[in-house]
Order: structure tokens, then C-alpha cells, then sequence
């Protein structure tokens, strides 16, 4: 045993000192290498939905319809990938509430169920429908909205009278136009928006077709605008990736931060126990399509392959390379042990629900109240959830980065102040 | 406001002689403020139980005295996040706020249109949403125009009823989580409790104390100002209720004595926050405008701005001096995100 020891105490040593800046501008290169191709992805899928949506609103039919939607549900794999990248990045958590702002009072775009309700104390446009009027008036302003272009949803619509629930623009926006509400409470199902929606002439149900089609194309354009532009930002010579390149401490904080942030207030908390604790299937992520499971599989991807510093692309490819794990087995290899462990635990977690919402166990049947699996189920993934930010604070500190997630991100917010 | 690479490695080796007196301002914030506060909201939600049996009408006066009695002393405690009050949802069943889609008002008209028979259960009661229950749900029974007198009378008694019982129940619970060995985790940080070392248990306390602070003016202060073109005076907290300014203060009260035993005896840290949190309290008179009704006026919006800036001050002390003193920052926290 002994020589063993020595060995082991040697290779220690040889691992144990502190990791040189290099390998921390390594490990930032690797992170941006992963944004620039879940971005590119996400981009590329929303292309392939916009052009779906294109051929439903020149030739509406079952067949294009369901094409449209499956395109949708393709372009959300890529896309909850990059949630990971928000809440360090304040370029991408600026941009965000155009592409998927949620919860939305959807009344305000197109028609609802009765038992939807009315205006709310919160919001005094929740049943506003643009689709069904041309002409309305918004914050005592008459407004015109004969053409519903993407200018409109935009620079009127979206969070009209300052209300973040009424939006206009984004996945959820589109996924209501294609899926509709679901009405099927706890019970199984997804929305059940019939594809004459969309039909011309005397076909069209639901009422003005052409301004449905003309809004679901005005958003879809919107979306792809917006997500190019932000894959842009992290392409070479982009501002988001030059941001987390100028200073090593700062880009690694930019990193934990992302990571914390959507692991614990926004995942695990606002997401997922939040809909748990109010038995509300509205409260779902992707409620109307039913797609929640999905959503926050990939949520929970994005954040391990930012630690492992591994992406899988759409097309199969693999963009890897130096990685936070590294950085933290140099300095304290028990405690990357234990973030792989835990960020493992909450992928199985995760899986779980997704394997049994696929089997047809949905996650809005999971959030009924006294049904105790879907409980056991989805806490096993706020838990997850939960303990993997204990280690993610832990891996702050074991790379001296305190503090830094609070005063240093001065070096994303403003450049100068770095020099001062 | 950066600390260079050096200063900051200085900082953490003084800071580890100072780990026995941690332990000890550890051991002083559990016996001295957070035992006795949990103490004291197990004894007042007793009261509102009690005062509710006696006698459910919603103008009572001894049941709304005991509801008010209790909600003082859970907003004392109510930054306390972690530990027994996250344990089984507890904390979320005293207090869902804020409801930006309205749900507490939905579901309770659900409850009492069904006379759903969970909602006046005592064993059921834990299996209801969390928006119909704790101190934000009854205070719409006691205080709505429309919920107070909504559905059966004797359905609406059980419904007031069972709630009170609720809330004391999570209270109960909470205390007994703490005196039953949550103290001796928090105390006696290692591989057996959730904290592995004085760091995090005292990043724990940091965090609870600041995220208090920032729920005050964000939330508590920040919802009901809005913008200045579109204040928004019934995003107030607890306004059926006239409790919008006064939890703030409840809350101030009681961020400040817990700021001052972490300080640990560093007086002129402890003279700091001391300064910061009086210049606060001293600015609002609970007379002056109990439920921020004044936003929607220039004047009295200038007046909740020119106090949540003061608590913004004493955020800045807490993390510009404490937070450096202790050695730890906040970490994460769930106000993180949207």
C-alpha cells in the first residue's frame, strides 16, 4: 500500500497546483464554443419551424399543421440548453423576455375558454385578443392594429401597460397559436387548437384565420430574428463571448452564476415546486403543448454541460473541450466528484419524469393534488435541483470566485470599470 | 468595489482565527433570535387557532386581533428560509406571496363554490394548494368584501377554522424541526449535517438576512411603487388587511436585531448597522400610509421611494461590511431568476 500512497501523493502534488490562468481562459473559450452552437442550434430549428409555419399559412392542412407543431417541439431542445447562459450573462438575460417570457395571460392574443375569466386585478388587457380586433385601445391609446406585423407584438403588444404575463412575442406566444389552451385540467392532453384555425375562407374556425396566420408568422419571424441575433453574440467576434473572455474570474463567475440561478430560484423553485405546491397544470412551463417534461430535461442539460464542459449538437456533433470540472479536480478532486455526482443525480431525476411523462404519466397529472407519485417524482428533481447549488456555492468558493458573482460582474456590465 | 486578487486571499487567512468565534455568533443567532422568534410564532398561531374555535365570524375582534398577532410573528421569522421551515413545503403553506396570477382568490372561490370537503380537513388541509392557505388565504376570508361573506356559512366557519389550525401546525412543526436537532446541525457544521463547514453555516445566516432585506424593497415596497407613469397601490402586500407598511416594519425590527448579533461584537461594525437601520425606521410613522395607498400621488410616492432607498442603504452596509467581516457572500437565493 505504501508506494501507492506515495505515488498517489505525487500525482497530487502534479495535479494539485493552482490552475494557471490559461486554463481558465480554456475553460471560458469552451463555454462560449457551447453557446455558440446550442444558440446556432436553436436558430437552426426556429428556421425550420418559421418555414413550417410559412407552408400551414400558404397551404393550411392537418398534415401541416401537425409539421408546424412538431417543428416547435424540435426547436426547444436546443433552446432550454442555453437557459444556462441567462442569469451570468446580463446580454442574454436582457434579451430573454422577448424569446420566453412565461407565465402568459394569453387572452391577450387570441380567443379563450370561458372559465379563463376576465380582466385581473394585475392585468387590465388579460382578454384583450388582437386577433379578433383590428382596432383597441391600450393605456387610454387608440390602437391600430388592422396589420399585425412583428413592429406590433414588439413595440405595442408585448408587455402592454407594463404587465410581464402579457406576452406577445416568443416560444410560448407560438405555442399557444399551435397547441391553444389546455382545457383538460389534470387529465391527460395537451391544448386541442384544430388546424382549421387556420383554414380560408368559410373552413376557418375560431374566427379571422388570415389574422391568426398573420400573427403566428409576424412571431415566428420575430423569433428567428432575435435568436440569430444572439447567436451572433457568442460567435467569434461577438460581444456576449468577448464579455465572458475579458476577465478569467469574472467569466467563471458569469459561469457558477448561470448555473445557481437557474438551478435553484428559477428551476427548482419558480418552475417546479411552485406549480407543485398550487396543483396548478397551468403552471407549467410549456402547459400548452404539454412539453414540460421535456423542458426541464433540458433545462438540466444546459447546466451539466456548461460544468462538463460538453455539448451535443442537433446534428450529432460534439463541441467539448476544457471545463469547469477540470479547474475544480485540480484544486479539490472530492469536491468535482461530488458536483458530477449530484449534477448526475438530478439528470436521472429529471429523466424520470420525462420517461414517465412520455409513457403518457403528463406532468400536468403530476402537479394534482394527493397524487402522490407525480409528487415523489417531481421533487425528486427540486431536491436534485436543491443540493447540486450547495455544491455549486461550494465550487465558488473552492475557486476563490466570492464576492466576485456580486461585484465582479462589472467587467460584463461595464468594461471600464475593470481598468479602474 | 472589487477587492484585488491579493487583499482577497489576506482577507481569508485572517478570517480563519476566527473561526471559534463564528461558531459562537452561530450558536448565539439560533439560541437568542431564532429559537425564540419560532417560540414566539408557535404561541401566537396557538392563539389565532384557539381564537378561531371560539368563534369564526369574521368580525370578531379577538380573532382578528390573534390574526394580526400572528402574522407579526411570522413575518419576524419569515426570512428564515432554510432548514425545518422548507421541510414539507412549510413555509410555502404560511405564505404564497406574491400571487401575480391571482391564485389565492381563485382557488379559495373554487373551494367554497365545491364546499370541497380536503379544504375543511384537518388531515386533508396539506394536500390543498398553498394559495388557499396560511395567512395570505385567510386574510382573504377575513378581510375580502367578496370571500368574507362568500358561500355557506357554517362551510366558510370550517374553512376558517381549518386554515388557523393549519398555520399553527406548520408553526409547530417548524419550532419542533429546531429544537430537535436542526440547532445542533446548524451549530455543529460537518459530514453529518447539511452544512460541512462554519463557512456555510454562516453563509446560510448572510444569506437569510439579506434576501430579507431585498424582499422588502423589492417585493414588499418595489411591487406597489411600479413605475411612475403606473403605480400600483393593490400589488401591495396584505392590503385587505392594512398590513402593507407594517410588515415592512415587523420585518426591519427584526432583520436589524439579527444584522446586530451577527456582527458579533464588533462595535463599530455593530454602530454601523445600528445607524443604518434606526435612519430607516425612523423615516415612516405606521399612521402615515399603511398600505402605500400614497403611490399613485407624487408625494407619497416620493415618500415609500425615499424609504426604500434607506433600505437599500442598509443593503449595502450589510453587504459592503458584514458580508466582508463573516467572509462569505449570499451565494443563491430564490428571488434568483425571473
Amino acid at each position: 500500500m505504501k508506494p501507492a500512497l506515495t505515488a498517489a501523493a505525487v500525482l497530487c502534488i502534479g495535479i494539485g497546483s493552482p490552475a494557471l490562468a490559461q486554463d481558465r481562459d480554456a475553460v471560458l473559450r469552451t463555454y462560449a464554443d457551447i453557446a455558440a452552437a446550442a444558440y446556432g442550434d436553436s436558430l437552426t430549428t426556429a428556421e425550420r419551424l418559421q418555414a413550417a409555419v410559412d407552408a400551414l399559412i400558404d397551404a393550411p392542412s392537418p398534415e401541416a399543421f401537425q409539421t408546424a407543431r412538431a417543428a416547435w417541439l424540435a426547436a426547444r431542445g436546443p433552446y432550454q440548453q442555453t437557459e444556462v447562459f441567462r442569469f451570468g450573462n446580463p446580454i442574454v438575460d436582457d434579451w430573454e423576455g422577448k424569446v420566453n417570457a412565461w407565465p402568459l395571460d394569453e387572452g391577450l392574443i387570441d380567443y379563450v375558454d370561458g372559465s379563463y375569466g376576465g380582466a385581473t386585478d394585475e392585468n387590465e388587457y388579460a382578454v384583450l385578443n388582437v386577433v379578433a380586433n383590428p382596432e383597441f385601445s391600450l393605456s387610454g391609446e387608440r390602437i391600430d392594429a388592422k396589420e399585425i406585423t412583428p413592429a406590433l407584438l414588439r413595440g405595442t403588444l408585448h408587455e402592454a401597460d407594463g404587465v410581464e404575463s402579457n406576452v406577445a412575442t416568443g416560444y410560448h406566444a407560438i405555442e399557444f397559436l399551435l397547441w391553444g389552451q389546455d382545457l383538460n385540467g389534470h387529465a391527460d392532453g395537451a391544448g386541442q387548437r384544430p388546424w382549421t384555425d387556420y383554414a380560408a375562407g368559410g373552413a376557418c374556425t375560431g374566427g379571422n384565420c388570415d389574422r391568426r396566420g398573420a400573427y403566428l408568422q409576424a412571431a415566428t419571424d420575430l423569433l428567428v430574428s432575435d435568436l440569430g441575433w444572439m447567436a451572433a453574440q457568442w460567435a467569434e467576434g461577438g460581444a456576449a463571448r468577448a464579455a465572458v473572455l475579458e476577465n478569467a474570474d469574472a467569466g467563471l463567475s458569469a459561469i457558477l452564476t448561470g448555473m445557481g440561478s437557474l438551478s435553484y430560484g428559477e428551476q427548482a423553485g419558480e418552475r417546479m415546486r411552485l406549480g407543485l405546491m398550487l396543483n396548478d397544470p397551468e403552471e407549467e412551463h410549456d402547459c400548452f403543448s404539454d412539453n414540460t417534461h421535456n423542458s426541464h430535461y433540458y433545462d438540466g442539460l444546459g447546466i451539466q454541460n456548461v460544468y462538463l464542459g460538453e455539448y451535443v449538437g442537433i446534428d450529432g456533433r460534439v463541441v467539448s473541450g476544457p471545463s469547469v470540472s477540470d479547474l475544480v479536480a485540480a484544486t479539490d478532486p472530492a469536491l468535482d466528484a461530488e458536483m458530477r455526482d449530484r449534477l448526475a443525480a438530478t439528470m436521472t431525476a429529471l429523466s424520470r419524469i420525462k420517461i414517465a411523462a412520455e409513457a403518457g404519466f403528463s406532468y400536468d397529472q403530476m402537479l394534482e393534488r394527493g397524487n402522490a407519485e407525480g409528487e415523489a417524482l417531481v421533487m425528486a428533481g427540486v431536491n436534485g435541483l436543491i443540493d447540486q447549488t450547495k455544491s455549486i456555492e461550494r465550487v465558488v468558493s473552492a475557486l476563490s470566485l466570492d464576492g466576485i458573482a456580486f461585484e465582479g460582474s462589472d467587467s460584463l456590465d461595464d468594461p471600464e470599470a475593470v481598468f479602474q | 468595489m472589487r477587492i484585488p486578487v491579493p487583499l482577497t486571499a489576506l482577507v481569508l487567512l485572517s478570517l480563519a482565527g476566527r473561526a471559534g468565534a463564528e461558531t459562537q455568533m452561530v450558536t448565539n443567532v439560533v439560541n437568542d433570535y431564532i429559537i425564540p422568534g419560532y417560540e414566539a410564532l408557535s404561541a401566537a398561531t396557538e392563539g389565532l387557532k384557539e381564537a378561531a374555535a371560539e368563534d369564526c365570524t369574521v368580525t370578531s375582534e379577538p380573532l382578528l386581533a390573534a390574526y394580526h398577532g400572528a402574522f407579526d410573528a411570522w413575518i419576524a421569522v419569515s426570512h428564515l428560509r432554510f432548514g425545518p421551515s422548507e421541510e414539507d413545503n412549510r413555509a410555502f403553506a404560511l405564505a404564497f406571496w406574491p400571487d401575480s396570477r391571482g391564485a389565492t382568490p381563485q382557488t379559495l372561490s373554487r373551494l367554497i363554490a365545491d364546499q370541497d370537503p380536503g379544504a375543511v380537513s384537518a388531515e386533508e388541509i396539506g394536500e390543498v394548494s398553498i394559495a388557499a392557505r396560511g395567512f395570505y388565504g385567510l386574510e382573504f376570508l377575513l378581510y375580502d368584501p367578496a370571500l368574507s361573506v362568500a358561500g355557506d356559512p357554517a362551510y366558510h366557519c370550517a374553512l376558517v377554522q381549518t386554515l388557523a389550525a393549519d398555520i399553527d401546525a406548520n408553526a409547530d412543526a417548524i419550532l419542533g424541526g429546531w429544537q430537535d436537532g436542526y440547532s445542533d446541525l446548524m451549530i455543529n457544521p460537518g459530514p453529518d449535517s447539511p452544512y460541512q463547514s462554519n463557512e456555510e453555516t454562516v453563509r446560510e445566516l448572510y444569506r437569510a438576512l439579506s434576501t430579507g432585506l431585498e424582499f422588502d424593497a423589492d417585493a414588499r415596497l418595489g411591487r406597489p411603487l411600479g413605475t411612475f407613469e403606473r403605480p400600483r397601490p393593490t400589488r401591495a402586500e396584505a392590503w385587505r388587511s392594512g398590513r402593507s407598511l407594517r410588515n415592512v416594519l415587523v420585518s426591519l425590527a427584526s432583520l436589524r436585531q439579527m444584522a446586530e448579533l451577527m456582527a458579533d461584537g464588533d462595535e463599530e461594525l455593530e454602530a454601523d448597522l445600528d445607524a443604518v437601520f434606526a435612519r430607516s425606521l425612523a423615516l415612516t410613522d405606521p399612521a402615515d400610509d399603511p398600505v402605500f395607498a400614497g403611490v399613485a400621488t407624487p408625494s407619497g410616492r416620493l415618500r415609500v421611494e425615499v424609504f426604500q432607498q434607506s433600505i437599500s442603504r442598509i443593503r449595502d452596509t450589510v453587504s459592503g461590511t458584514l458580508g466582508p467581516a463573516l467572509g462569505v457572500d449570499a451565494g443563491f437565493n430564490s428571488l434568483d431568476g425571473d
